[in-house]
Parts: C-alpha cells; sequence; structure tokens
C-alpha cells in the first residue's frame, strides 16, 4: 500500500485532483488532510497540476510505510518501503 | 498546543551594526521612506572599552523599529569574503546557508509591493529577485550593510488547518531529530503519525 498525506489548502488541491484521476488511487479526508493511497505506486505529473515550484516541492504532508523515489519539476513518484 | 498567555505584541525593535551611516540613512529613510523615530548619542562607558556610539531606529510600521548601531572610530576586523558586515563567511559556505539570515518586513497589497519594488529599483539597491512563494510574495534586496531584507505580502490569509500542519511539523521534527534517522523521510513518516493521531482534535476544534 502507497499512502500519503497533503493538506486540504487552495494550492494542494489540483496535486490532489491529478493524482484521484488514477483509477488506483483511492483519496479521502482525514483532519484536515486528504489521505491519498493506493496498491500500486503513486505518480503524480507537476505539469498537469500547474502548480508553482513551492507548492510543488512542500505538498507532501505525510508518508505511511511509503517513500519518495522521484521528486522533481516533471512529477512525483511516491512507492511502497 | 501551549496554554500559557500570549501577551507579547510583535517585535519592538531588532538592531544590527552599521559602518556605512550614509548608505544607510539612503536606504531606509530616502529610498524606502522609513521615517527616522528615535536615536540615542551615548559616550562610551563601562567596563569595557566600549567606543561613543548613535543608536537611531527607522519606523518599519506597526510601531515595530528597525534599529542601528554607529560606533565612532570601531571598524571591524576584516575576513571572509560573503555575508553582511556582522557575519562574513569564507568563499565555500553555500549561499542557502550565508543569506538564510534575513529581514521580512509586511505589506498589506500588491500596490504597496509594487510601491516599494519601484522604490528600489530606481536607487543604488534594485531589487534582485522577486519570487511567489506557497502563500506570499516577496521582493528581495541586500541593504548597504549586506544585510538580507525582504518585503512581503500574503496571497491569502492562513487558514487554521496551516496552524494546525504547523503544529504538526514542528512536534514531529522535535521527535525526529532526537532520533537515528534525521531526514525528510523520518520528518514524513512520524508526521503522518500524528496526522492520524490528532484527527479527532481537528473537527470539534472547528466548530
Amino acid at each position: 500500500m502507497t499512502q500519503l498525506y497533503m493538506l486540504d489548502i487552495p494550492e494542494n488541491t489540483p496535486i490532489v485532483d491529478v493524482a484521484d484521476q488514477d483509477p488506483h488511487v483511492t483519496v479521502d479526508k482525514v483532519g484536515p488532510y486528504f489521505r491519498i493511497a493506493a496498491d500500486t505506486p503513486i505518480v503524480i505529473d507537476r505539469r498537469a497540476t500547474g502548480c508553482r515550484h513551492a507548492v510543488w516541492y512542500s505538498s507532501v504532508a505525510g508518508l505511511v510505510q511509503s517513500r519518495i523515489t522521484q521528486w522533481d519539476k516533471d512529477a512525483m513518484r511516491i512507492e511502497p518501503t | 498546543m501551549s496554554q500559557l498567555a500570549h501577551t507579547v505584541r510583535g517585535v519592538d525593535h531588532v538592531a544590527f551594526p552599521t559602518f556605512d551611516l550614509a548608505g544607510t540613512v539612503a536606504f531606509y529613510r530616502d529610498v524606502l521612506g522609513f521615517p527616522v523615530v528615535h536615536s540615542i548619542c551615548a559616550a562610551g562607558w563601562g567596563p569595557e572599552k566600549h567606543p561613543d556610539f548613535i543608536h537611531f531606529f527607522f519606523d518599519i510600521g506597526n510601531n515595530d523599529r528597525l534599529a542601528f548601531f554607529y560606533y565612532f572610530g570601531y571598524e571591524p576586523p576584516q575576513r571572509g569574503v560573503k555575508g553582511d558586515v556582522y557575519a562574513r563567511f569564507d568563499d565555500d559556505i553555500p549561499d542557502f546557508f550565508v543569506k538564510s539570515r534575513h529581514l521580512a518586513i509586511h505589506v498589506d497589497s500588491e500596490a504597496d509591493l509594487t510601491e516599494y519594488r519601484r522604490r528600489l529599483d530606481h536607487s543604488q539597491w534594485p531589487v534582485e529577485l522577486q519570487v511567489q512563494h506557497e502563500t506570499i510574495e516577496s521582493i528581495y534586496t541586500h541593504d548597504p550593510n549586506g544585510y538580507f531584507v525582504e518585503i512581503t505580502r500574503a496571497l491569502r490569509p492562513v487558514t487554521p488547518q496551516e496552524d494546525h500542519d504547523a503544529n504538526l511539523t514542528v512536534d514531529a521534527l522535535v521527535d525526529v531529530v532526537k532520533g537515528p534517522d534525521v531526514s525528510m523521510a523520518a520528518l514524513l513518516t512520524r508526521k503522518a503519525e500524528l496526522i492520524v493521531e490528532r484527527a479527532a482534535d481537528w473537527e470539534p476544534a472547528q466548530r
């Protein structure tokens, strides 16, 4: 299981929406956070999100038994540990 | 969360030494338009061989003040090639660290930020960088003393969930720096635990 949290603020919403387009991904809420989970690695295309770099590189709030294996201007890839 | 009464009211003043008196007055008073609001002319006294000095203050809004010390007849030892007149560093020290200490002054609007940019760009100290961070937009320059100065506006108000998140980050970081793996990965893993633990606290707090 791949699982990460993002804070529910307007700047992060496009990132969560892009992640949610993957049919393997489920999104729900835990407190003020989005919980983004999948049985597969989660890959988010930065350009599809339209995020500025400052937002992109500070968007992840938490990781559950997962690690970030790519986090650059192109994409974020999170895989199970 | 701290239960201590929170009664402080912002920055009274922050003080820096200057060895370029004319440049400092030109930058803060004549270019930026910060009024001079207070000064002390003091003879050196006390057990240490203290030089005579002038301590003077600029109003930076909100009744907060930016103060400088000018010492007669004192020049700091010259060392290092980077940094400001108070803290000098050798060339091998990375810029992210040298520029980490800075003063950020708040403005309320995009129009105000644009006006301060205009004032700086017409001076000897033009804006070096304008950037939109996560939720703020800032301009930066170095003052005549080499101090890194930022003027910033909020792109939107800070939300309650961001304050909640900030507390989780700091608590997680306090835990992580005590452990064997001090890393972003460890921080995000610890934070995920706190997100779950404190989720139940969140909804009632919002009612």
